[in-house]
């Protein structure tokens, strides 16, 4: 026997980064502001009781719970009809790209796409929010019920586990987050601290503007084009330094960015020396982007001075994202280990309905039987009648005790599925 | 009893040490949850244990070696307690737990058993004596290793090989080293001179030719420079370290000058 012959079916259907080109995906994708009314088409489709739309610009995925009798029949899947509806889209321009989990392999899925293992950089901390916002938009609408509710809970515990318990969120792999990285191995907290710029590249922008987004108090720019340097100082609210007065100002700064198109070196090791002097050894970071390099690399020989030019910033983003890939075999692990108890959850919930009935009939012969007896018992004490209530409650909870575990352990066992 | 209390200190400083590695080494959060309670604890008893015993000997200090080590293994634990809190890091735990652990154990297991007759070792003063010298040891011994990591994390740095993530940034390090030398002036300056005044009293100007005194003024002599070099010049790095590691040379100088002092033997014949 099998308690949960009606129970329904988890489906995930999906294109990824993986599976289809940006044409594609960007076809699919649903804007936040339409979420919760694509996921409210999407419940509403026959045979589907619990749904949710996963739609960022690497992914598109739709999560069901469906009734058992209606995967196993309908000649178009919900989803696909729903696709094809909803966004116009024809089923066979999908079908190449389209990827389908069911039951576990769904769970594990889901379970990998909040804890940023599918991801196009993994371990990247964006995707866990993302599915927040796509199980809000669910909730908002009425279409996650028991088992999506319990499944999403579960995948915001295992992602915050998976990022605990491993580091493959700790290491920064981008240039911009790698100088972060380091300026804060440097001066720990940038709270406070002077950031120069020294020539107006794209890259350079960005690290300070990373920088000042981790506090980075201030913002001097030193540009050989005058007008240039005071239109990215009014951007980050900074301060202009004239380019001749470079070497006079620059020991203000504790971070120094250089992206000039200078053919010459403009920082020699000596004027490390001479800024390091001027700063009571106060340490410097300077962040090369120019090519040609703008720091002489010997400048890094001087103590307190830290000269890191382009080809190092990758080279420590390499080996950020190389010790990701050896942490993401961590978080696999603790991902399977999830799925396993999340499954066992799942199965033995199946269980419920029966035991409940069990529970019930027999309280009833219980009652039936101790009114009977009561005739032939007459007259009992108040304690007397607690005592005959508390032994048939003991004999009939002993006597269901091996068939409840039997149930459960049937429910759990799956060779006793379909 | 004491020495029960000691053992379960010691278990504790055991515990730590082996719990800070992964906390700090791979930065894993439940690790640390476990080293930083392990540690208060394991300073819970050895306090307990410290006061039993030296009230158990009738004495309220550290006579022999091995209850001096314990002290200062305490001093140790408390100021690794407070760096945790207040920078946010437990890499020196890695050095200075298992410090505590092995000046526990020996306590722990081979209690001194030396006696005194020393008149003085009932006042509270000679208690602040030791107190304050052992605190600004444990202070000097933090601030070496507290640049040691510095020069460590700077050749890190430097190679551009950064990926080692247990270090302390420089400046929490180069702070660390600083703020413990600072904490230690006062303790040594305090120290010293409540043991001046109160050798005068007791043993009179020929205390100030005992090997041990002598040295210990050249130690707060070369601490003072310490401060000063550092303070003025902004020394960091391996110079600062080569600075540490020569008073740091003075103290231990100092510590093994016991053997050769007159003043400090307290014990009885």
């Amino acid at each position: 026997m099998s308690v949960n012959s009606t129970a329904p079916n988890l489906i995930l259907l999906g294109i990824n980064h993986n599976t289809a080109p940006i044409e594609v995906r960007e076809r699919l994708a649903i804007a936040s502001s339409r979420l919760a009314d694509a996921t409210r088409a999407l419940a509403h489709q026959p045979g589907i009781r619990e749904a949710l739309i996963l739609s960022t610009c690497n992914r598109v995925e739709l999560l069901t719970v469906q009734d058992s009798a209606q995967t196993s029949t309908a000649e178009k899947p919900a989803t696909l009809r729903f696709l094809y509806e909803y966004l116009n889209i024809p089923v066979t321009d999908l079908q190449p790209h389209i990827y389908e989990f069911r039951e576990r392999e769904a769970i594990r899925h889901l379970f990998r796409v909040a804890s940023s293992l599918d991801s196009m950089v993994v371990g990247e901390p964006q995707i866990l929010g993302q599915v927040k916002d796509a199980y809000s938009a669910a909730r908002e609408v009425g279409a996650v019920s028991t088992t999506l509710e319990g499944l999403l809970q579960r995948a915001f515990t295992v992602a915050k586990r998976v990022r605990t318990e491993t580091q493959i969120g700790s290491s920064s792999v981008s240039i911009a987050s790698v100088a972060v990285d380091l300026a804060r191995k440097i001066f720990d907290s940038l709270e406070g601290k002077t950031v120069l710029l020294v020539g107006a590249g794209k890259m350079s922008e960005l690290a300070a503007r990373h920088l000042i987004q981790q506090g980075a108090a201030s913002i001097l720019v030193a540009n050989r084009t005058q007008s240039r340097a005071e239109q990215i100082a009014q951007e980050f609210n900074g301060q202009v330094i004239p380019f001749d007065r470079l070497y006079e100002q620059a020991d203000r700064a504790d971070i120094v960015i250089t992206s000039t198109g200078a053919p010459q070196k403009i920082f020699s090791r000596s004027h490390g020396q001479q800024f390091l002097h001027r700063r009571r050894n106060r340490p410097m970071f300077f962040i090369d982007i120019a090519v040609p390099r703008d720091v002489d690399p010997s400048m890094n020989e001087v103590e307190g001075c830290f000269v890191y030019d382009i080809d190092d910033l990758q080279q420590v983003a390499q080996a950020n994202l190389a010790d990701r890939g050896k942490e993401a075999e961590a978080a696999e692990a603790i991902v399977t280990r999830e799925v396993d108890k999340f499954q066992l959850r799942l199965q033995s919930r199946g269980a419920v309905p029966a035991i409940l009935s069990l529970q019930q009939n027999a309280e009833a012969i219980r009652e039936s039987e101790l009114a009977k007896a009561a005739k032939r018992l007459g007259s009992l004490t108040p304690d007397q009648q607690a005592a005959v209530e508390a032994l048939t409650r003991s004999l009939t909870a002993k006597l269901l005790h091996p068939q409840l575990v039997a149930l459960r352990r049937s429910e759990s066992n799956p060779e006793n599925q379909e | 009893m004491s020495l029960l209390w000691l053992r379960v200190a010691v278990l504790l400083y055991g515990i730590a040490s082996l719990a800070v590695l992964p906390a700090a080494l791979y930065n894993r959060p439940r690790w640390r949850h476990i080293a930083i309670p392990a540690t208060t604890s394991a300073i819970f008893f050895h306090f307990v244990s410290l006061i039993e015993m030296l009230n158990a000997a009738h004495h309220r200090l550290p006579v022999d070696a091995h209850e001096t080590q314990s002290f200062l293994g305490l001093f140790l634990a408390l100021a690794f307690l407070f760096i945790a809190g207040r920078y946010k890091t437990v890499s020196l735990g890695i050095f200075v737990l298992p410090i505590c652990f092995l000046l526990g154990l020996i306590a722990a297991f081979r209690p001194g058993e030396e006696a005194t007759t020393f008149p003085h070792l009932h006042t509270g003063w000679i208690f602040l004596h030791v107190a304050l010298l052992l605190a600004a040891y444990a202070a000097l011994f933090l601030s070496l290793l507290a640049s040691l990591l510095y020069l460590l994390q700077e050749h890190r740095l430097k190679k551009k090989s950064p990926a080692i993530t247990w270090l302390p940034p420089l400046e929490t390090t180069d702070q660390i080293a600083l703020k413990t030398l600072l904490f230690g002036l006062p303790c040594m300056t305090a120290g010293l001179l409540i043991g001046s005044v109160i050798a005068q009293q007791t043993i009179g100007p020929s205390y100030f030719l005992d090997p041990k005194v002598l040295l210990s003024f050249a130690m707060w002599l070369a601490y003072i420079g310490m401060i000063f070099i550092r303070r003025h010049s902004g020394l960091r790095g391996r110079r600062a370290v080569y600075l540490s590691s020569f008073v740091f040379l003075v103290v231990l100088a100092v510590w093994a000058a016991n053997q050769l002092s007159v003043v400090h033997r307290f014990t009885a014949p």
